[in-house]
């Protein structure tokens, strides 16, 4: 029974907490300026993720070590240092985003602008960080996250056409904006495929004392809960290519996607927009904080949990305190938070195979994972993804950058 | 560094500061004309905030001024601009009077607005149209 409970709680948190800035920013360019003609992209990101989750799951509870602890005890810590340079400066970024996106729900929700918001609400997300526990984190901001859900309600109510859409699952090349069309496919790629949330999931597993009993459990979480996200990631698209697209309007700015719903839902539109982006990026902005203090702390070799008291794992509390007060500042600065959510996500597709190579050897060393490791299949699907996705952010990135 | 390096650096940098096209530019426009059309629209049907409202279109008002300056340079020769520049200049004058009527609360004016606004959104898409045409051949 409680095996049970583990479970749905397991999916909804998955479902809920699967949204954040990045994956709507995405969603709703791709849809206002290509229609359902990146829909692939993802697919492809969140088949990719499936495979992840389960691994980060299924290698902490055979081996009770998170991918980091692995990580640094396999390939030694000059290795390991290197990797975490990567991994934080992405995953920093990735954060300034998401305290961006809670500033800029409250700025359409109260008129105040979001340079303005960004201090209290660092202020807020430090707060939950050093009172709050494992679950409450996992749990209490993923369930706020159900709002997201309204996505697929609102393009299911938009009554799309189906076979346009299952037409978008396939890859094709857009007739003019290439560039644009790649940098996009490489971000939702990006934004799909978070490095921090299988190192946030693998240490998630050790907090919560998993053992091998959980390796069912896990791939069912794992499959269902990252399906439905990736289906709340195609309704947002959906939605923008049917609210967005016939009026010429591309979502540059943030004031401009809030208008998504308007239309389908013209009561609660405009809240359940502000009110879902609120929630799925507090959910994430917390998730980003707690995964990069579990970087340091077990790649350091230092106490960590975010059940202890924060006297007892001081450095870990320190690391999330200080990181979380300098994401604040360039958004105090005025930093645009969209385009450092566009750059953020192309770099995670660009760092891909930095992050997810060494990850990949260890999902095969026997030591670690005995009967339970890798199968091709699961091997050929990551390392095809990630070899699209970086190949993809080679050619598209540069261009991008050469179109302003 | 090779000379041969050497010699690609300029271009690339030139490359990377090449400003955007007529086409893109005008897509930009496009895109904050609807976007002040689907705010107007918003609000005239009591579903988003006024605070909202006022600087959506204040965004809109400054983000067409700063496109339109660089527009007129970046068009391909023998493009008679001069029925687009008009419907441009009304339509931002309009947008920024649109978000004074939202304080005002006066919807009737504000409705006027935006249906002049949207027969010049159709000006701006046929020249649009024109201008891909032309930097197609």
């Amino acid at each position: 029974m409680k095996k049970i409970l583990q479970l749905t709680l397991g999916i909804i948190t998955s479902v809920g907490g699967f949204l954040e800035i990045g994956s709507v920013t995405t969603a709703a360019q791709a849809g206002a300026s290509f229609g359902y003609q990146l829909l692939w992209a993802i697919l492809l990101g969140t088949i990719c993720l499936i495979f992840l989750i389960e691994m980060s799951g299924r290698l902490s509870a055979v081996s009770k070590h998170t991918i980091v602890d692995a990580m640094r005890e396999r390939f030694g810590f000059p290795f390991f240092f290197f990797v975490l340079i990567g991994i934080v400066i992405v995953a920093f970024l990735v954060l300034v985003a998401e305290l961006g996106g809670i500033g800029f729900a409250l700025q359409i929700l109260t008129g105040v602008g979001f340079p303005i918001w960004a201090l209290p609400v660092s202020l807020i997300v430090w707060l939950m960080m050093w009172k709050g526990t494992f679950s409450l984190i996992e749990n209490g901001a993923s369930l706020l996250g159900l709002i997201t859900i309204s996505f697929a309600i609102a393009a299911w109510k938009l009554n799309p056409d189906w076979s346009q859409v299952g037409s978008g699952m396939l890859p094709s090349m857009p007739g003019s904006d290439k560039a644009k069309y790649g940098f996009l496919a490489v971000s939702i790629l990006g934004a799909s495929i978070s490095p921090y949330l299988m190192y946030f999931y693998s240490s998630g597993a050790i907090e919560d004392e998993w053992d091998r009993s959980y390796i069912g459990m896990n791939r069912i979480i794992s499959t269902f809960g990252m399906t439905f996200g990736g289906f709340l990631s195609m309704a947002v698209l959906i939605v923008c290519a049917l609210a967005f697209r016939p009026a010429g309007v591309q979502v540059d700015t943030f004031p401009q996607a809030a208008l998504m719903m308007t239309t389908i839902f013209p009561k609660w539109g405009f809240y359940l927009f502000a009110f879902s982006m609120l929630f799925a990026c507090f959910g994430a902005a917390l998730e980003i904080s707690l995964a990069i203090a579990y970087f340091f702390a077990q790649g350091f070799g230092w106490n960590w949990s975010e059940d202890l008291e924060p006297s007892k794992d001081a450095r870990f509390a320190f690391v999330y305190t200080i990181i979380i007060l300098i994401a604040a500042i360039p958004l105090i600065l005025r930093v645009d938070p969209i385009k450092v959510t566009m750059l953020s996500m192309a770099l995670t597709s660009a760092t891909l195979p930095l992050a997810i190579g060494p990850f990949l050897f260890l999902m095969n060393d026997p030591i670690y994972l005995g009967k339970y490791r890798n199968g091709w299949i699961s091997n050929s699907v990551v390392a095809i993804v990630i070899i699209i996705s970086f190949v993809l952010s080679i050619i598209s990135i540069p261009l991008q950058i050469v179109g302003g | 560094m090779s000379a041969k390096r050497l010699a690609v650096l300029p271009l690339f940098l030139a490359l990377a500061c090449k400003s955007p096209s007529a086409t893109e530019q005008m897509d930009s426009i496009i895109s904050w004309l609807g976007t002040a059309g689907l705010t107007g629209e918003a609000w005239l049907r009591h579903t988003t905030p006024d605070k909202y409202t006022r600087q959506t279109l204040e965004l809109t008002h400054d983000s067409l001024i700063d496109i339109s300056s660089g527009l007129f340079k970046a068009l391909p020769s023998g493009i008679d601009s001069a029925s687009v520049d008009s419907a441009l200049t009304r339509s931002t004058q309009h947008i920024g009077l649109m978000a004074k009527l939202v304080e005002q609360k006066n919807s009737p004016a504000f409705r006027a607005l935006l249906d002049s606004l949207q027969s010049d959104e159709k000006v701006v898409k046929q020249f649009a149209d024109s201008i891909e045409a032309k930097e197609d051949q």
